[in-house]
This record gives C-alpha cells, structure tokens and sequence, in this order.
C-alpha cells in the first residue's frame, strides 16, 4: 500500500519550511559566513546574530525546491530596516535560474517590500499562480537603501500541501 | 574528488610562435592541457572538460564539456596560430558554457591560459571577476609568455575578484628549462582545492620534480598514512644501505692502496697521487684563489674533525675570528656545531670513514671551483685529517650505527654533484646555516 503523507489544516496554513528539500537548496551571491541556511532554517532564522548576506553586490538569487508539491499562500521576509530586500520575484516551478535570464522570464509574483514587511508582517502573494508549486526561484533585485548589501533575517514561506506521494516515505508508514 | 565541469580557454595568438618556451609557447600549453584533462578526468569520473580558443577568428568553443577525454585531446589537433586573444569575451562565452551544462550539480570553474599581452584595463577586468563570483564560477590563470608592465597585477586583480573562500588561483610561470607543465603540476591548480593531490597528480609530481612536491614523498600523509610511512621507512632503508656501501668502499680503497708500512702514510702518498693525476683537470678549474676562501675551506674541515689537532685547531681559531669579524651568523653556526660534534664524537668516525675515501674527496675537491688541489697547504692539511681519521676508525668501528644519522644526509647531498654549497657541508648541523650565508660570502663561485 503506498503511503500518503497526511494532508494540510484545512484552515490557515502550515510553515513549508518542513517541506523543503534541503539537499537542492542554492543561494548565488551569498557570502560563505552568512549562507541561505542563516535565514531558512529552522531556529537559524530566529537567531538575530544570523542573516543571509550577498556578497559581490545586492542581488541574491534563491532557489528552494519542496519534497512535494504545495500552494504557496503567503511569505514572511524580514531583514533590516536599511539593508533588507526591497524588490522581490518569484518564479514557481523555473529551475536553475541565473542572474542573466532572470529577466528574461516574467515573475509569477513581484513584491515590493514595504518596512513593515521587514519587521515581521506577512505579505499575500498571489495565490492562483502558486497552486502547483514543485519549486521556488527568490530573485531579491535591491534592497532599502540601494547599497551594495543586502542582508536577510528571515525568509518563511506558508502555504498549504497537496495530496501528494513522497517517495521517500514510501516504505515507512503503511496504512489500512 | 570535487564534481566540477571546467572549461579551458586556451590562447592560440601569434604570440604563442615565440621559443622561449621548450618547443614553443603553444606547444607547451597544449602539453600543460592534456595533462590538465587527464587530471580532471580522473579525479572524478563525472567530471566534465570543455575547451574554447581566444584567439583566430574569434571566440570559438571546439568542444563542449564532455567526460570523454579522447574527444578533449582529438580537437586540439591541428589548431591554427594567429590573431589576438580576446579575454573578456573568451571568459564569457566560457561561462555561458558552463551554465548550459548537463548536469547542474557541478560546480564550474574556467582555467585561462594568458600567454599574449592584455589591453584591457584592471577595472574591466574586476567587473569580470565579480560577475564571476556571483555566478558561483571559478577561475584559474596560467600567466606565461608575455610579461608586459600591468599584466601580472591586471590579472592578480582579476583572480582576487573572482577569489571566494580560495577557490581560484593564478600561476605566474617565467620562461625558462623547465616545462610548462611541470611547473603547474604542483601547483593548486592540478592538484584541487586543498585537497593535497588526487593519484595522478601526486604520481605527476612525483615524477616530475623528483619527489618533492608539496608533501614528502609527493604523498599526503593525512589522505595515505600507510603509504607515506611505507615510502619514508624506505627511503631511510636505501639511505642505510648507501652509507654503508661507502663505507665499505672506503675500506677496500684502504685495502688496495697499501703498502705494508703505516696506514696513515700509505693513504698519503695514495691521496697524493689521486690529487696528482687530477691536477690537470683541476687546473683548468682554477680561479681566482684567495687567502679567505682556502683559510674558510681548511676551517670548515677543521670544524667537522673536532678540531683535535692542534695545528688545525690554530688555524681554525684564527680564521674563525677572520670570519666572525665579517660575519656572526657563520661564526655562530661553526661554534654551535662545534658544541654538538663535540658531543657525539661517535658520529665523527663515520665522517673520517667518508673523508678517507680518497677519491670521494678529491672528486668533491675538483668539482670546488676556487680551490687548487696541488695547494700545498691544502695537501697537508688534508694528510692530518687523514692520520687522525685512521685512529678514531680503529676505535670506534661498532659505533657505525649512531654515526647513520650524519651520513645519510651526507650521501644524498653529494649524489646531486657535489657543488660548492655540498662540499663544505661536512657536518650536518652546519648545512642550513652555511648553506643561506654562502652566496653572501662567495660570490665568486658562482
């Protein structure tokens, strides 16, 4: 019997940060000392002394993909007030996007992050592009104050899942 | 074992005609390249190698990255020389080509030949660099050929931008004997980040600079413990059996060369006539002698005899003084040898054993350029040494293996030929010392 992995809350949503498949995670133009993993993870991103920092100048390009298929419902992004993200797209389902064609496609959402945003408010994205989403592409284009870092406190994403088999569990749970 | 695709720019300008590289610079980068490949390749089956030349008509890829090394050799088959090199659109075409690659997880990296001039300006290039970097690219440069004034810096510059956590790397490779590729063999460039040489590049290296890459033996001894000690017990083996293959031809020399009468004056006379017939050869070798360099050469043997007898000790003291006067560093090093040769005395009749070898001496004697053997004073110094060799021979024979230490080291150092800087390195202790101070002092030699 294949296994299903239980499905959502049917009300609200669930912090897909569970449901992320760390092993194909990639940041480009991070700094090595402040990595994606600083404002992804779980109780990484909590820590105030941690942020995910861009090195050579203040573009950051994202790509997370999920161990199943979700709904992306909406995303909390804080960083600071001067060097926090301003100009943010989304691309759901683009693999291995690089700084030179990611123009060249158009987002299935843009954010303009506001400085409530970065304090902690949730921004609602728009649902009916994010209903098949395998993967996630983060492209921050600037930030606050336009200079040449950008850094990024936290980055969590909430959404729903959709029934969906994960291979990786297929042996572990059997039900009747 | 990093997975990695690469891509190779290699620079076929008319630049690349020029000899001053065995055969020629373009030969020379293309050998540098096959090796590049195979290194590569091997270091990780999954690896993939792709090459674009500069140069001719433009950018041109000739193979896109590919695991299959026979395609990689074959193209660079009949490859035409001309034109100039175009950097910055060889890098970038180099990176769209990465970035199209088959297989994502490789990290990519770019390995530029720059052999003609560069006429772009530093900030160009950095611009380059950080493109790079945000891209997650690495860069590795072989600056040879040209060396016009900016282009070491205009190129250091760019590694430095592309540079994160070490990953790329520049070698500036003057003309000169050596190959092209023997020089990068032990540089990171081959051998990966930080990973201490994979096989082939520790074989490379091994075989092309004799053993002395980075680590000894050309093995990490962190990556293979067994090895590493398996070569190094070895080598003392072999160093063991050397000493005592001297030492046993010391005796027979002895053997053969006497007349009945005292040890000491037939090995005299014998050394005599070995200095006699080779004086011919060492005439020719004759330079400009001064009183220093001989009052320094009988000093230096003095120091490693112990300083028993006391005529030399004399004249040791008093050229010991001369030569503190110009020099503390030296007079330091022979006094602290001194100290030490003084306490294991056993070690000393190893060196005698060595010093009596009458032709080891004269040979090392012949290839000094500014020491006449037939010197008179020089010849009677020399019969002293051997008379007290002969005693301290007879005392302490069983003492062969504490005396091991010395002429292990010794051996080695005369099997490289036997110039200036080895002959007057009679006691081990001496050598670092003496060896750093003796282009100071000598300058002649040279």
């Amino acid at each position: 019997m294949a296994s299903v992995v239980s499905s959502v809350i049917p009300r609200g949503q669930v912090d897909l940060v569970d449901f992320v498949d760390w092993s194909g995670v990639e940041c480009l133009n991070q700094t090595t000392s402040h990595p994606l993993a600083n404002a992804l993870k779980q109780g990484y991103r909590d820590d105030d002394g941690l942020h995910l920092e861009s090195d050579a100048d203040e573009q950051l390009l994202i790509y997370v993909p999920f161990t199943q298929v979700i709904k992306l419902h909406s995303a909390v992004i804080t960083g600071p007030e001067e060097e926090g993200p301003k100009t943010v797209k989304l691309f759901a389902n683009k693999e291995h996007m690089g700084f030179s064609n990611v123009n060249d496609y158009p987002p299935s959402d843009s954010l303009n992050l506001s400085p409530d945003n970065l304090k902690g408010m949730p921004v609602m994205l728009k649902y009916v592009k994010f209903q098949n989403v395998r993967s996630l592409t983060i492209f921050i284009e600037d930030n606050q104050a336009d200079g040449d870092v950008t850094k990024v406190q936290k980055i969590a994403l909430f959404g729903t899942t959709v029934d969906t088999t994960n291979m990786k569990d297929l042996k572990k749970i059997e039900e009747h | 074992m990093v997975l990695e695709a690469t891509m190779i720019c290699i620079d076929n300008s008319e630049w690349m005609r020029n000899g001053d590289y065995s055969p020629s610079r373009y030969q020379a980068q293309a050998d540098a390249i096959n090796l590049i490949c195979g290194a590569k390749t091997q270091s990780n089956p999954e690896n993939t190698v792709g090459v674009l030349t500069m140069a001719g008509k433009g950018v041109r890829v000739l193979v896109t990255p590919t695991s299959d090394l026979g395609k990689i050799l074959a193209c660079m088959h009949g490859l035409e020389i001309g034109g100039e090199m175009n950097l910055t659109a060889g890098i970038q075409v180099a990176q769209l080509a990465l970035k199209h690659r088959q297989n994502k997880k490789q990290k990519q990296r770019i390995i530029v030949f720059a052999g003609s001039p560069i006429k772009y300006d530093k900030k160009t290039l950095e611009a380059i660099g950080r493109k790079l970097k945000k891209n997650s690219v690495a860069l590795d440069v072989v600056d040879f050929g040209e060396s016009d004034d900016g282009k070491p810096e205009k190129l250091e510059a760019l590694v430095a931008a592309v540079n994160n956590n070490d990953n790329s790397h520049i070698v500036h490779v003057p003309p000169g004997p050596s190959a092209l590729s023997d020089v990068l063999i032990s540089t990171p460039i081959f051998t990966g980040d930080g990973e201490g040489g994979s096989g082939f590049a520790a074989a490379a290296a091994a075989a092309a600079a004799g053993g002395m890459s980075g680590f000894d033996f050309g093995v990490d001894p962190n990556m293979d413990p067994e090895l590493a000690l398996a070569l190094r017990i070895s080598m003392e083996e072999e160093r063991a059996r050397q000493e005592a293959a001297a030492k046993k031809a010391s005796e027979e020399a002895a053997k053969q060369e006497k007349v009945g009468e005292q040890a000491s004056s037939s090995q005299d006379a014998a050394m005599t006539e070995a200095v006699d017939t080779s004086a011919v050869v060492a005439d020719d070798k004759k330079q400009n002698l001064t009183d220093d360099e001989a009052a320094l050469l009988e000093q230096a043997l003095a120091m490693s005899m112990d300083g028993a007898k006391s005529t030399s000790v004399d004249i040791t003291d008093a050229d010991m003084s001369d030569a503190t006067a110009e020099d503390p560093e030296l007079a330091y090093a022979l006094q602290m040898s001194v100290q030490e040769t003084a306490r294991d005395s056993s070690s000393q009749s190893e060196m005698s054993k060595v010093l009596e070898d009458q032709s080891f001496v004269s040979s090392i004697l012949n290839s000094l350029p500014g020491v006449d053997p037939n010197d008179p004073s020089l010849k009677d110094f020399l019969a002293s040494l051997q008379g007290q060799s002969e005693t301290q021979q007879k005392q302490k024979e069983d003492e062969s293996e504490k005396g091991g230490q010395l002429s292990f080291f010794w051996v080695p150092l005369v099997s490289c030929g036997g110039g200036p800087r080895a002959c007057f390195i009679f006691g081990a202790r001496i050598c670092s010392s003496v060896t750093s101070l003796w282009p100071v002092d000598y300058p002649t030699f040279y």
